[in-house]
């Protein structure tokens, strides 16, 4: 295309506002990489496109709302009144301070939650602390909404559990919230009752909110149940963001709400409930046709819905895990009991010619079709995230693929080679 | 008051909360409950949300009496799918029924949305266009709304500035404010069926002007515009150095005499971004899906980094349901036209009975009969009316006296105008007209000798 002069006339130009906020997305790190595959070489895993099942009592449901014309309208801006009593109800069930449909916001998926969140404490010298690792979509909304953000830690061989010191270090008066996972990714794990409390009790002393992600909520299959942590509001006031996305296996659908645990009133004075009624007046809504139908989802989805994919996983993470054992290079710290990944250390002098985790992904995407994403991508270097919600075949070929790939770059194999050439 | 209830949530709290508000805050501040908290919530979008609608119409149905003489009628805002008469075509709804049951629709979909359904808008607008768009032109959208938010967030720079009609859908308010974007208004020419005036146009912009925002059809005035009046936009916005900014989203709501022209038809003269959707044709506002479309055949918005700005923002913001955008192909394609012809029949008719009806309340003057959309908007003469100061009084009042709900005309930005939906039964506006009526009489002016 010749370079016309015409662009030099024109006035406008794209802001680079959202640049530096989209990099930090996992689908910037996803995309690399899937470039890097070949297209006409092995089926590249994880694989997308395939047509994911969500429960039947679901999907009827939407379809019934469709088919009857009674979705069609706008819904008010903070959720249609049925959904967002119905989002309380469900959560009301584990938790001893019950909410209202007032206390409930419906929003384009959990994402949105998080950008609700992040949005409404947004202030020129206020910093949130986020977890590290931790799925990175509160980083990209801070970024772009320049929010400092300061990072705590985890101890891998206590299972995950947060490091209280590290949230003490980094917190300051201007510290306004703490944001935690539960069930973590990519860490794979469910904080229990007691260190949930512990969290609590520190979040009081340090005069800030808590606000969990749950979304995963519906897909634990370990040992350790899911605890809310509304459950603790009465100690410290208490944000909760979820969806239907993960449970439901509806990632699509883009609905998700966001509650709020109040104590004594103080969302409302600190006009949190405030910011969050005029962020939605001005923000995307979910479909009224899936808010319509979510009674019926959260209701009438059968329990063995959710039992049998939980199995699914459990089964998926038992042969990612056995298989990695026999891996050098990566360890993986604690089995996963939620979610859908593994997450492991990559010990990098355990291979010849690898930088880096990034530098690992690409080769792995080049040479074997399989994309496995750079801890950086969580913030932490030098890890790795596998999926394994696939099906059993397939799940066993990624890692077998995985398992060729870490042999061909190994120190040892490596370092005889380099004996040959000659190189240092 | 059943299918009313969407309207009567609040969006916030009254006065009595506000009590509660401040003794709770005195008992927190005074030791109960451990002390003060950090975190305060910030009012990032607190001025950009008080120029919606929604502030206003809130206010008015509270006005509303609540006693049962008279029902309510909601003439403020426009959702005529919440009336029997209008419907969403079987085909559409079809559409997204097998959608959900495929189970194909249930994963996340791209930041720019799904190659089908990207294909499927392209095809849907280039049945209008010489230059024909490319799926990579095409961009999903939460229903034509978040197409606003995301054009205006990738323009807006600390000097940059956006022209827009004086009377505009409020949103465009909205972001701009929050966006912190410079609106400067244009006006319309109401003796010349709604024209825009260009002379306007060239007068207020200058260096650091962006783009230039119309609505055709036009929501509220209800006109189409010719292409020739089209044409002559294009050339100023050239000869200006902007992009102009098509606001499509009523394009399938037309029942007077002029055709749709679309504004893509003169991207050889200057590059155009349309925004669409299908809540307005198909009467779905509540599916929230629609699209922006670059018509930029000389490459102008790639040169200029305005495609990548979008992608960008698009990575990071909310995308519209998958099941919606892999309807979409079997939504454009297959709805028949007869589904469009008797939905604007209705409408006609509801446009027809009400500017017929206005004439016989001289206080509100209709200067043109809409051919398009869903509203009549009217001016209002003060000087036939007793103790009525402006358009929100009158509103105010009427909601009062007569439990009617129309919009002051403040809100779309003209002073003592006031908009009338026309997308609802035929028997409310009917009613509405009688109400009009028996509010004029009490109200009119006493003729003094």
């Amino acid at each position: 295309m010749a370079t016309t002069p015409m662009c030099t006339e024109w006035q406008f130009s794209g802001n680079e506002a959202a640049k530096e906020a989209a990099a930090a997305a996992l689908g910037a790190y996803t995309s690399k990489l899937m470039a890097l595959c070949d297209p006409n070489g092995k089926p590249i895993l994880p694989p997308s496109n395939k047509a994911v099942e969500t429960s039947n009592s679901a999907e009827k449901a939407v379809v019934k709302f469709i088919l009857s014309g009674t979705g069609n309208a706008y819904a008010p801006s903070i959720g249609l009144p049925l959904a967002k009593s119905a989002v309380a109800e469900y959560l009301n069930r584990d938790l001893p301070k019950k909410l209202t449909a007032a206390d409930v916001f419906m929003t384009v998926g959990c994402k949105r939650a998080i950008d609700l969140a992040v949005d409404i404490l947004a202030k020129p010298k206020a910093n949130v602390l986020l977890p590290r690792p931790g799925f990175p979509w509160d980083v990209v909304r801070c970024i772009y909404k320049k929010l400092e953000v300061r990072y705590y830690d985890f101890i891998p061989e206590q299972n995950f559990e947060i490091d209280f010191e590290s949230v003490k270090k980094v917190t300051d008066k201007n510290t306004f919230a703490i944001f935690i996972i539960n069930p973590h990714n990519p860490n794979g794990n469910t904080y229990s009752e007691a260190h949930l409390k512990q969290l609590a009790e520190l979040a009081k002393e340090l005069s800030i909110m808590v606000v969990s992600d749950e979304v995963f909520r519906w897909t634990v299959f370990g040992n350790n149940p899911f605890v809310p942590m509304g459950k603790f509001s009465s100690i410290v006031p208490v944000v909760t963001l979820g969806s239907l996305s993960k449970g439901w296996n509806v990632p699509g659908w883009r609905t998700g709400w966001l509650a709020l645990h109040d104590l004594d009133g103080v969302f409302r004075n600190t006009k949190i409930l405030q910011a969050a009624n005029e962020f939605l007046q001005i923000n995307a809504k979910p479909p009224t046709v899936i808010q319509a139908a979510m009674p019926d989802i959260l209701e009438r989805t059968p329990k063995h819905f959710f039992h049998e994919r939980g199995s699914f996983l459990k089964h998926k993470v038992d042969i990612g895990y056995s298989k990695v054992k026999h891996i050098p290079g990566l360890t993986c710290y604690m089995k996963p009991e939620a979610c859908t990944f593994l997450w492991t250390k990559l010990d990098i002098s355990c291979f010849a010619d690898i930088e880096d985790d990034q530098d690992f992904c690409r080769k792995l995407a080049m040479e074997e079709n399989l994309v496995v994403l750079p801890g950086i991508a969580f913030r932490q270097k030098n890890w790795l995230r596998h999926s394994i919600d696939m099906e059993t075949q397939t799940v066993e070929d990624a890692f077998e693929r995985l398992k060729s790939f870490c042999e061909r770059h190994s120190a040892e194999r490596g370092a005889s080679l380099k004996n040959v050439n000659g190189v240092n | 008051m059943g299918q009313y209830t969407n309207l009567f949530v609040p969006s916030f709290e009254t006065d009595q909360d506000e009590e509660v508000e401040r003794k709770t805050e005195m008992q927190t501040l005074n030791g109960g409950g451990g002390g003060v908290w950090r975190f305060k919530g910030n009012k990032a979008a607190k001025e950009a949300a008080s120029v919606s609608m929604k502030g206003i119409l809130s206010r008015l149905f509270e006005n509303c009496s609540r006693d049962g003489k008279k029902t309510i009628l909601p003439l403020g805002h426009c959702d005529p799918i919440v009336y029997p008469c209008f419907k969403t075509s079987v085909e559409a709804e079809e559409a997204v029924a097998e959608s959900l049951r495929s189970g194909a629709a249930n994963s996340y979909a791209p930041g720019v949305g799904i190659l089908p359904a990207r294909r499927a808008v392209a095809n849907y607008l280039n049945s209008d266009l010489p230059h024909k768009l490319k799926s990579d032109d095409i961009f999903m959208t939460i229903g034509c709304c978040q197409g606003i938010e995301t054009i205006i967030q990738v323009l807006s720079s600390p000097k940059s500035n956006i022209l827009l009609s004086s009377l505009v859908y409020p949103l465009y308010h909205s972001y701009a404010i929050h966006d912190l974007a410079e609106i400067r208004k244009y006006e319309l020419l109401p003796d010349q069926d709604w024209e825009i005036d260009l002379q306007s146009v060239e007068a207020i912009a200058d260096h650091n002007t962006v783009a230039m925002v119309i609505c055709n059809p036009h929501n509220p005035c209800g006109n189409v515009y010719t292409y020739h009046h089209l044409k002559k936009v294009a050339e100023m916005a050239r000869k200006l150095g902007i992009m102009v900014i098509s606001d499509e989203v009523f394009k399938e709501t037309i029942y007077g005499k002029n055709p749709f022209v679309p504004m893509g038809i003169f991207a050889s003269i200057v590059p155009v971004v349309t925004l669409g959707s299908i809540s307005k044709g198909w009467l779905v506002p509540g599916w929230r899906i629609g699209w922006m479309a670059m018509n930029d055949p000389s490459n102008v918005f790639k040169t200029t980094g305005v495609v990548e700005s979008i992608k960008h923002l698009l990575n990071i913001s909310p995308d519209p349901s998958t099941i919606l955008q892999f309807a979409l192909p079997n939504i454009l394609e297959k709805t028949k036209k007869d589904y469009f012809e008797k939905k604007n029949l209705t409408l006609s008719q509801n446009v027809d009975m009400m500017f017929d009806a206005l004439k016989e309340i001289p206080c509100l003057v209709c200067p043109k009969k809409p051919e398009s959309c869903t509203s009549l908007v009217t001016k209002l003469d003060l000087s036939l009316l007793e103790d009525i100061t402006d358009d929100v009084d009158f509103c105010m009042k009427l909601a009062r006296e007569e439990n009617l709900v129309l919009l002051p005309g403040e809100v779309f930005g003209k002073n003592n105008w006031v908009r009338i939906s026309i997308g609802v039964e035929r028997s409310m506006l009917q009613d509405a007209f009688v109400r009009l009526k028996d509010f004029f009489t009490r109200h009119i002016k006493s003729q003094t000798t």
